[in-house]
């Protein structure tokens, strides 16, 4: 090919390898981005435990449990609202309830004041809080039944 | 490029890839910027009742005796754990044995009590201090843990509220 006789056949790189790179990261991605995670509050800093269990069946407990956040003022975190201790009492009673509602819709038998609920607390408290406030929540919580109770901590060495 | 087959000359279809790999790394960018990895959590799974009554706990007594069985006050390691004005952990009291807030002696003590044929506890309770520090109380349920564990047990673990005049 000489310099008068310039080709005018247009560069085609092949981008197929390039396409299946980004498609395999970006089906990385979407398998280890995690939308189960609104529940775990990122203002809560959990205290560390090196003995604490990995959550190994989450989806076995998922439909049986409740997450509670509590920060490090002691109060009790659902969303945007923070919820002080009566609130927080009132907010636990109301979701006993609707575990009662569906236990009753599901046609088990339910006597509050002998059987407890199957529900599982998941408790997520902030590690400068103090035992008196993570207290009330758990008293709150025995009070409408709860018994099984789960303390969140990060696993840590 | 032109194919020939069966005598008819057939272009090959030209699709464009850029577009796609536009969108794709659109895709990639989005996912890139929610990424966040997550926390390695994990629980200490409970079982907590409310605390009995006396006249509860000594009808459950009555009730053990006749069967043999040792009453689960028997049974119970007692522990109170003390705080100071900051909520830090100040004293820790093991079936009445004070041992500070040294980790190295609650472990050791914890192992007397607990791998000792002879105790008889297979569970604890621990009178909390309310204005300790949870992080505190966690770094305690961790020690706790650690000797069920070695001793092969499983752990159980209650709190009940530390009140004045208790354990002194």
């Amino acid at each position: 090919m000489s310099g008068a006789a310039i080709s005018k056949e247009k560069a085609e790189p092949n981008l197929t390898p390039l396409l299946d790179i980004v498609f395999q990261l970006i089906t990385f991605f979407m398998l280890v981005i995690n939308f189960a995670n609104d529940n775990y509050d990122q203002r809560i800093n959990l205290p560390d435990a090196g003995s604490a269990r990995p959550v190994e069946d989450d989806s076995r407990i998922a439909q049986d449990r409740l997450v509670l956040n509590v920060d490090s003022e002691g109060r009790m975190l659902k969303g945007d609202r923070i919820l002080g201790i009566d609130e927080a009492a009132q907010a636990i009673r109301h979701e006993a309830d609707l575990v009662k509602l569906g236990l009753r819709t599901s046609g088990v038998k339910f006597d509050s004041a002998v059987d407890t609920l199957p529900t599982t607390i998941i408790l997520r408290a902030d590690k400068e809080t103090t035992f008196g406030a993570v207290l009330g929540i758990i008293k709150a919580c025995q009070s409408q039944g709860f018994r099984k109770f789960a303390l969140k901590a990060m696993i840590r060495s | 490029m032109a194919r020939k087959r069966g005598g008819l000359e057939m272009d090959a279809p030209d699709v464009p890839v850029a577009p796609m790999l536009d969108m794709a790394f659109q895709l990639l960018t989005f996912f890139v910027l929610t990424y966040r990895p997550a926390p390695v959590e994990g629980q200490f799974m409970m079982n907590l009742l409310p605390p009995q009554p006396v006249t509860a706990e000594a009808a459950a007594a009555t009730e053990a005796a006749a069967t043999n069985d040792l009453p689960a006050t028997l049974r119970t390691l007692p522990v109170v754990l003390r705080a100071d004005d900051q909520g830090r952990l100040a004293q820790i009291n093991i079936a009445e044995f004070d041992v500070s807030d040294d980790p190295k002696a609650l472990a050791a003590e914890l192992d007397h009590q607990l791998l000792d044929p002879d105790a008889p506890f297979d569970q604890t309770l621990i009178k909390v201090d309310p204005n300790l520090r949870y992080s505190e109380l966690m770094t305690i349920i961790n020690a706790f843990t650690d000797a069920f564990i070695r001793a092969k047990k499983e752990p159980k673990l209650s709190f009940d509220e530390l009140r004045a005049g208790d354990g002194a």
